[in-house]
């Protein structure tokens, strides 16, 4: 079976995702004997995550050590069920703090309120013990805080979650699947995945009606984060030509994958814009020497000879697949100029395939679209945009957040089809055209 | 399968979409003696049988023309016979990405109500997976079984079940196994009664995700409240926003080019009159005693003689029929929305479930 599960467990030598109580996120890879750093959250030792189900929490101890934990990294202002806000609720009893019905009497004075200074809690940081750093600074800021009373219950908590989301020294570990991948590259750095949202992805892969199985076109921009997530729906079966402009293709995010090298070297195969238009003129001669002339050879040379046929077996077997042709589905993730790009690529995709191009800006897209309504082996083009609102998810004070990440992007889709013979189509048209122009004068 | 795996040629009871429009399209299941009539022809299904999908295909008369389209989840959402609201792509595809949902997932929806999503998540979680999906209402139920039957995909990898999840839970016995659902997704009524009953079939050993389907923001309320007590957490509630831009081409009118035209009108107009008042003097004005052939005659004599030519400066093209991106002219690329968007399909409560202490020892 080539079908490959996903892992819900953490293993050694996959790469994961830490959450951190600040919203951060962190790649890791779990390395046996590996320490994770995580600045002034801590330290801990990979080992002991191993074989937790994601999405569980911990709390970094001493020596590098964790202890799992219930519940979320942070509470939610309003998630009385958990523990930590139980604990939360108590810190402000035992502090003996008292809130106010309204913010009436909270005056602004800046820096002013805290009379905790930053040296203070630097020392602070050095003198307690572990786990407990972040508690006792929390404690020490709500006790130093001028207007804490002043504040109404509501404000109070938020103050002490943001308190906590800067203090308490606790991590979640994730899967690193596809929408995390992209997620971290989006904060990190938007213009490698061109902008594009967790939505956007989402509906790519389904209008491109990706699944186990499927031959896939694609060209990928993203340094493979596309071409993960493709592999990720697939899980094990079918195979992707990646059509790249460069000599050798950028698949640098693939060093992220959960799939095995092996694994994407057997799917992913790779070819460039010139062999891909110019097949016959780029195809590699090749003719294999003797058992005898390659025992023959030094070591070195040796090692060069087979490095050169892998090479040539593997251009040659990406060019016989594009000239095949017939693919399940086009999909562009690209900043090249998609008008005359989808034009040059839709007869390699199969009758009835999506076609699917996704770019962060909508121009070019709407000039694909121009250009596909004349394309009459393009069915119902359609330029889409999906934008995802998140809420402020507190019972009692539901509201769309006031801010919210903007761009994500725009996707194209149509449907390769065969046109009729030019003869007969155009007189289809013709008498169509008249028969669609009565009906509507009947309808109207 | 259609709705899973690809096929090339179009054959014997294979279940086709007849593409006549963007919003006609025709579900149709390939019997030779049968023929589709459409308000674009006739088309025998006999004359389908070893065309390629995709395939354009003249009606017997010779005159317009449907395409043949292998059926996928997506096209089927926009062909299918509503039963009840449907879930749309935008919402199912983010729904599918935010969960995880791949090949390989257990998935549990209810209700199935059209089963616009059933086809895409069975399509996502293929033969490797599952999909559970419950209805309670006996009719719907019937009609989703006999399409999942006719679609190849009831028991590999749907399974459904005529039964209320709010009162009687999701254990079922027309599968061998346990349920161990490893993602849920509800589009009731009353989510918050479901919630109650989730824990005896999702997977205990992993992270499982949730999403409430509910357009009012009171249900929104209630269903916080029970994903609260039944300790899901990371709640989030976000709305998917989609719409679909029409692109055109728009003709650059340079604003140098009005003034130039209405300089053109203006000398015409003057010429006009010139040539009036020359009329007039020459000919007088008519008289009252003037026979009814000779005023006939003058006012023939007078739109000849005072006639202004047509203006060879025309340029936007007035009176001419235009088509968009006529090269005589300059356009730009323009978008608009659709004249009618959907604002507001539901509202998305995502929220997770750590996998139990006990299976992680």
């Amino acid at each position: 079976m080539t079908f490959i599960k996903r892992q819900t467990t953490v293993q050694y030598h996959q790469f994961c995702l830490i959450r951190l109580p600040s919203e951060g996120i962190k790649i890791v890879e779990i390395r046996p004997q590996g320490i994770v750093k995580l600045g002034k959250f801590g330290t801990f030792a990979v080992d002991q995550i191993v074989g937790f189900p994601y999405g569980q929490s911990f709390e970094i101890l001493d020596d590098n050590n964790v202890r799992p934990i219930q519940g979320s990294l942070v509470e939610l202002e309003d998630d009385e069920q958990d523990d930590s806000l139980k604990e939360k609720i108590q810190y402000l009893r035992q502090l003996d703090v008292e809130s106010s019905e309204t913010n009436r009497d909270l005056v602004d004075i800046g820096n002013a309120t805290q009379e905790l200074t930053q040296e203070e809690i630097e020392t602070l940081k050095k003198t307690s013990n572990g786990a407990n750093i972040g508690e006792a600074i929390i404690d020490k800021l709500i006790k130093s805080h001028v207007n804490f009373s002043q504040k109404t219950k509501h404000s109070q908590e938020k103050y002490l979650r943001r308190k906590q989301q800067k203090f308490l020294r606790r991590f979640t570990v994730d899967l690193l699947g596809p929408s995390q991948l992209l997620q971290y590259f989006l904060e990190k750095d938007p213009t490698k995945v061109l902008d594009m949202s967790e939505e956007s992805m989402g509906l790519l892969l389904s209008l491109a009606n990706v699944q186990p199985g499927g031959r896939y076109l694609v060209i990928d921009e993203t340094g493979g984060v596309i071409v993960n997530a493709l592999l990720d729906r697939m899980r094990g079966s079918g195979e992707l030509l990646v059509v790249h402009e460069n000599e050798h293709p950028n698949h640098s995010a693939l060093k992220y994958s959960n799939f095995e090298p092996s694994v994407i070297d057997r799917m992913v195969k790779t070819i460039n814009l010139l062999q891909f238009f110019e097949p016959e003129d780029e195809r590699v001669q090749w003719n294999d020497l003797s058992q005898q002339e390659i025992e023959e050879m030094k070591s070195s040379k040796k090692a060069h000879y087979y490095r050169r046929r892998d090479n040539a077996i593997q251009i040659n077997d990406a060019i016989d697949n594009a000239v095949k042709g017939d693919f399940d589905a086009l999909i562009i993730v690209s900043t090249l100029y998609t008008p005359t790009l989808v034009k040059k690529m839709i007869a390699k995709v199969g009758g009835s395939r999506p076609i699917v191009v996704y770019s962060q800006y909508k121009e070019p897209l709407v000039e694909t679209q121009v250009e596909s309504m004349q394309n009459l082996e393009l069915l119902a083009p359609t330029l889409h945009e999906t934008r995802c609102r998140p809420y402020q998810t507190i019972i009692g004070r539901l509201h769309p957040l006031m801010t919210m990440k903007g761009g994500g992007g725009y996707l194209f889709h149509a449907i390769r089809v065969f046109p009729l013979q030019e003869g007969v189509q155009a007189v289809g048209r013709g008498i169509k055209k008249r028969k669609i122009d009565d009906q509507q004068s009947v309808d109207s | 399968m259609s709705f899973i795996g690809y096929k090339d040629t179009i054959g014997e009871g294979d279940l086709v979409l007849a593409f006549l429009g963007r919003d006609a399209i025709k579900p149709i299941v390939i019997n030779k003696e049968e023929t589709l009539n459409t308000r674009f022809g006739s088309f025998p299904h006999a004359q389908m049988i070893g065309l390629k999908y995709g395939t354009q295909m003249a009606s017997i008369k010779g005159y317009g023309f449907i395409h043949l389209l292998q059926p996928s989840a997506e096209l089927w959402t926009l062909s299918l016979p509503h039963r009840t609201q449907i879930v749309y792509t935008p919402d199912s595809s983010y729904i599918t990405q935010r969960l995880g949902i791949t090949a390989g997932s257990r998935v549990i929806e209810a209700g199935t109500g059209s089963a616009s999503f059933s086809h895409a998540l069975a399509r996502t979680v293929s033969a490797e997976g599952h999909l559970f999906t419950y209805e309670f209402h006996e009719p719907r139920f019937l009609e989703a079984k006999k399409e999942f039957e006719e679609h190849g995909l009831l028991g590999t990898p749907v399974t459904i079940n005529h039964r209320d999840v709010c009162k009687d839970g999701f254990e079922i016995s027309n599968y061998d196994g346990d349920v161990k659902a490893t993602s849920v997704f509800l589009d009731l009524p009353a989510p918050w009664e479901a919630i109650a009953h989730l824990s005896q079939v999702i997977s205990q050993d992993e992270k499982v995700g949730i999403c409430c389907f509910s357009p009012c923001i009171e249900q929104v309320s209630k269903t916080l409240d029970a994903l609260k007590e039944y300790g899901w957490t990371s709640v989030q509630m976000v709305e998917i926003q989609a719409r679909r831009w029409e692109a055109r081409q728009q003709m650059v009118r340079q604003v140098d080019d009005a003034v130039l035209r209405l300089k053109d009108v203006k000398r015409r107009k003057l010429e006009g009159i010139e040539r009036k008042r020359r009329f007039y003097a020459e000919h007088g004005q008519p008289r009252d005693e003037d026979s009814e052939q000779e005023v006939e005659k003058r006012k023939e004599l007078e739109k000849e003689e005072t006639k202004v030519d047509r203006t060879e400066f025309n340029p936007f093209g007035r009176g001419l029929r235009i088509k968009d991106g006529d090269e005589a002219f300059n356009w730009i690329k323009v978008s608009k929305t659709e004249a009618e968007v959907k604002s507001h399909t539901s509202y998305l409560t995502f929220a997770f479930k750590q996998a139990t202490p006990s299976s992680t020892t």
